[in-house]
């Protein structure tokens, strides 16, 4: 059987047995949105006074070429809605969607429907041209144009396990969202939640996980930021700051307005909080502003293999998100040397650190412009700079993503080809 | 709470304020357009101080219509487009959207006529100006260096409060000015009925209705922080009427009568001739080219923004002309070939500016019945429904757009059958 388009089967009358007309069909349900192929379960009417408004799926016998009953009106079962439903007229068609393999933003001209294996089932969107050309009438005449011009027309038809079906105030469709927009990279889902109109997006990305809402908040322009986590409860907001980097985190306070960083700030864990703190104290675009206190130490004097047991054990180490470099400090916290992660996996366990360490390092200071820190990035070839004092105590570090938003925003970003 | 406290809390709340308000002005200070300027000069110069109640009339029309726009924006987050799409289907959308790329065609053809009639005042002929003007709009936005200019051309239109000035410098009779400001009055005559369309269409636009719901809808403005808009849509429209109304005063002062009727940007500028003297025309021209380059460059694009927006097309300038080719191509089209339209050899500049808008009127009640139907939808905008005195007001002026278009249309039957009474 061919597949079936919600738009051949909308408005058009049903026939019972008797060749007598119950009404006209408005809308089809399904069930189990989140499924591949969610069942239809029944077919609303505009039904003539005596018959029931629902049709159930079961006494369905052709939908096309025109809808035919397999008892006659009198043997209609009624149906009562469950309340979780999908009506598909109602709920999707002409509505945006999420193409989660396309990872766009689409909007629904024609839902399939098509049996699979003895159910009519929901197959797929259609959010091509011809979808629309079918549902003004003229699908025949346009086809009948291409195919005088040997073309053939694009067909676009998203199956169904790849749609995320929105709406803001509507929990199935938006724990189906959740479920299939959580496969996407967190700055996938930014690009989406930025092309979706406000409400929806808030509501789209208030649903993620703590981590996976902090990783895409990081990947958010600064106006959604602050959007987002104005509209979360306030101690779910802390969470979520604690969750993401200092560095992040201390961006988006200094975007909120005093009062409401200051009581987000105490919500925090006292750790974290310290971090941001420390973090806001400095100008925005200054090294100090953009640099993530969160690295990796080693304290001088180790061989490569103490270092690397020590790394593994530090909890400094596993919070760096990174773990370019490895920074070798005194006891008191001055920066003696630095060298790359894969230095320090590639010599000898018994090598000590003075040995291969860098000792002539590229530094910024805490005030010094996020231009020059993306300068020194570039011309060095570095992955991160060191953050240090003018008595060469080891502030943090700034990676070279955060450096090189001096000159590319957030948002172009994600055109990038992707290095690491 | 020290004083240094409070000083914050005040700075707070203006910057805050500042950064609501906008849209509305914008979109009021588009009303002085080059075909609003035409439109106005037109009819003040015809029909002089008798044509002010109908800036009363499309006053209160503006300010209910806007603030419809804005506060479905506001409540559903949505574009206008977007909203008609998703409860009225396809078939309703693509008439819509019609209609919409009609009337703003219309208006972008005036732009670029005001900007050949501007630039023609100063001798520079419009085969070189309107060219270089299409390429400067069409690379503006394109490239996104718009937003930097917006200020500087918003600026320019400033030069239409010179209106003001010479209004006072001339010393009309205020006593009378007042007095046919509030007095409705109405003549059976085509010229007329178009006068009256023109001004309904240049002042309530349907582009204007869907820039200001778009713009709301990108601030991000909630409905608790609505009234903060609605204050801006009225401001905004209250500015650019009391504009407009002084551009009547003035050319009714001058030219009507002395009975003169504006027919090119020329006389047009005589308006401000007892403010400037002879540097009247410069003074004209450059509140025409800042106000026609402004709407040049933001109807075509909110127009395009609209359409792609309701037919689910790619769009929006952080796209590649590859990823939007619908989004690129319409707005490259209507922009190239609204230029072409002025070009025409031939072409009345002046009359193309007003008589353009008179198409805005007769579309803008399509728009005006599907916003209605959505504001009253409860499912849609819940406890922020239109009031009745909103449905009142907007029914009326809807009702009062068709039964003046029929009068336009059965005119002609009309002054035949009067004609034979004679």
């Amino acid at each position: 059987m061919p597949p079936i388009f919600l738009s051949e089967v909308q408005k058009e009358p049903v026939w019972d047995t008797q060749g007598e007309r119950v009404g006209r069909c408005v809308d089809v349900l399904v069930r189990g949105a989140g499924q591949p192929f969610p069942r239809v379960c029944a077919l609303a009417l505009r039904a003539k006074a005596d018959a029931p408004p629902f049709v159930v799926a079961e006494q369905i016998g052709w939908l096309r070429p025109s809808i035919l009953l397999t008892t006659d009106r009198s043997k209609l079962s009624p149906y009562e809605p469950q309340g979780d439903e999908l009506w598909l007229a109602r709920h999707v068609l002409d509505r945006q969607v999420v193409d989660v393999d396309g990872r766009r933003v689409v909007r629904v001209n024609d839902l399939q429907l098509a049996r699979v294996g003895d159910h009519l089932c929901l197959v797929g969107a259609d959010v091509g041209t011809m979808a629309l050309l079918r549902r003004l009438g003229v699908e025949r005449p346009a086809r009948a144009l291409f195919s005088t011009l040997r073309r053939q027309p694009s067909e676009a038809i998203i199956p169904w396990e790849d749609v995320a079906p929105l709406q803001a105030d509507e929990p199935i469709r938006l724990r189906v969202s959740r479920e299939r927009l959580g496969k996407l990279h967190p700055a996938d889902i930014a690009a989406v939640v930025s092309d979706l109109d406000r409400r929806t997006g808030r509501a789209l990305i208030a649903a993620l996980d703590d981590e996976r809402l902090a990783a895409t908040l990081e990947e958010s322009p600064a106006e959604l930021q602050v959007a987002v986590l104005n509209h979360l409860e306030p101690e779910r907001a802390a969470d979520i700051l604690e969750e993401m980097g200092p560095d992040e985190a201390a961006d988006l306070l200094a975007d909120l307005p005093d009062q409401t960083s200051r009581r987000l700030l105490e919500l925090m864990e006292d750790e974290d909080a310290a971090d941001v703190r420390r973090l806001l104290a400095y100008p925005e675009d200054s090294a100090g502003g953009i640099m993530t206190t969160e690295f990796a130490t080693v304290p001088e004097g180790y061989t490569a293999g103490q270092a690397l047991d020590y790394l593994r054990r530090s909890e400094a180490a596993q919070e760096d998100e990174a773990l370019y470099y490895v920074y070798v400090t005194d006891a008191s916290g001055h920066l003696k040397g630095a060298l790359s992660l894969r230095d320090l996996v590639m010599c000898a366990p018994d090598t000590p650190l003075a040995d291969v360490a860098e000792t002539d390092l590229v530094t910024a200071d805490l005030y010094t412009p996020q231009r020059d820190v993306a300068h020194l990035v570039a011309k060095y070839d570095l992955l991160a700079v060191p953050v240090v004092d003018e008595e060469g105590m080891l502030h943090g570090i700034v990676a070279v993503d955060d450096a090189l938003d001096a000159f590319i925003p957030t948002a172009w970003k994600k055109r990038l080809p992707r290095f690491f | 709470m020290t004083l240094q406290n409070s000083v914050k809390r005040a700075a707070q709340r203006v910057l805050f304020y500042l950064t609501i308000i906008g849209p509305g002005l914008i979109t009021a200070s588009a009303d002085n357009d080059a075909p609003g300027i035409a439109t106005y000069s037109m009819a003040g110069s015809t029909y002089g101080y008798a044509f002010l109640w109908m800036i009363l009339v499309v006053t209160v029309g503006e300010v209910v219509v806007q603030e419809m726009a804005a506060r479905m924006g506001a409540t559903t987050g949505k574009g206008l487009a977007d909203l008609i799409r998703e409860r009225f289907g396809v078939k309703v959308t693509a008439f819509a959207m019609f209609c919409l790329l009609l009337a703003n065609f219309g208006t972008t053809v005036a732009q670029f006529a005001g900007i050949a009639a501007g630039m023609e005042l100063l001798g520079i002929s419009r085969y070189l100006a309107v060219p270089v003007a299409a390429l400067l709009v069409w690379l503006l936005v394109t490239r996104g260096s718009y937003t930097r200019v917006e200020k500087f051309l918003l600026t320019l239109c400033l030069a239409s409060l010179s209106y003001v000035v010479s209004a006072f410098m001339i010393r009309p009779p205020w006593g009378v000015v007042l007095q046919q400001a509030v007095t409705p009055a109405f003549h059976f005559e085509t010229g007329y009925v178009l006068a009256l369309l023109a001004t309904v269409g240049t002042t309530i636009t349907p582009w204007g209705c869907v820039y200001l719901q778009a713009s709301v809808v990108d601030k991000g403005v909630t409905p608790q922080k609505y009234r903060y808009t609605r204050l801006d849509v009225v401001t905004g429209v209250a500015f650019g009427n009391v504009i407009s109304a002084f551009v009547i005063i003035c050319t009714a002062a001058t030219l009507f009568v002395h009975g003169v009727q504006v027919e090119t940007a020329e006389q047009a500028a005589l308006a401000l001739a007892p403010l400037a003297g002879p540097w009247a025309k410069y003074l004209f021209n450059v509140g025409l080219l800042g106000a026609s380059l402004l709407a040049a460059s933001v109807l075509p694009l909110a127009t395009t923004y609209a359409v792609c927006e309701a037919f689910g097309w790619e769009r929006g300038m952080n796209n590649r002309t590859q990823e939007a080719p619908v989004f690129y191509g319409l707005y490259t089209g209507l922009v190239m070939l609204s230029a072409a339209v002025v070009l025409l050899p031939g072409v009345p500049l002046f009359p193309l500016m007003w008589l353009s808008q008179t198409l805005n009127a007769i579309l803008l009640p399509v728009l005006l019945v599907l916003m209605l139907r959505l504001a009253n939808d409860p499912h849609l905008m819940g406890a922020h429904r239109n009031s009745r005195m909103t449905n009142f007001l907007a029914w009326g002026l809807t009702g009062l757009i068709v039964l003046i278009t029929l009068i336009l249309f059965t005119a002609p039957l009309w002054q035949a059958g009067a004609g034979r009474t004679y």
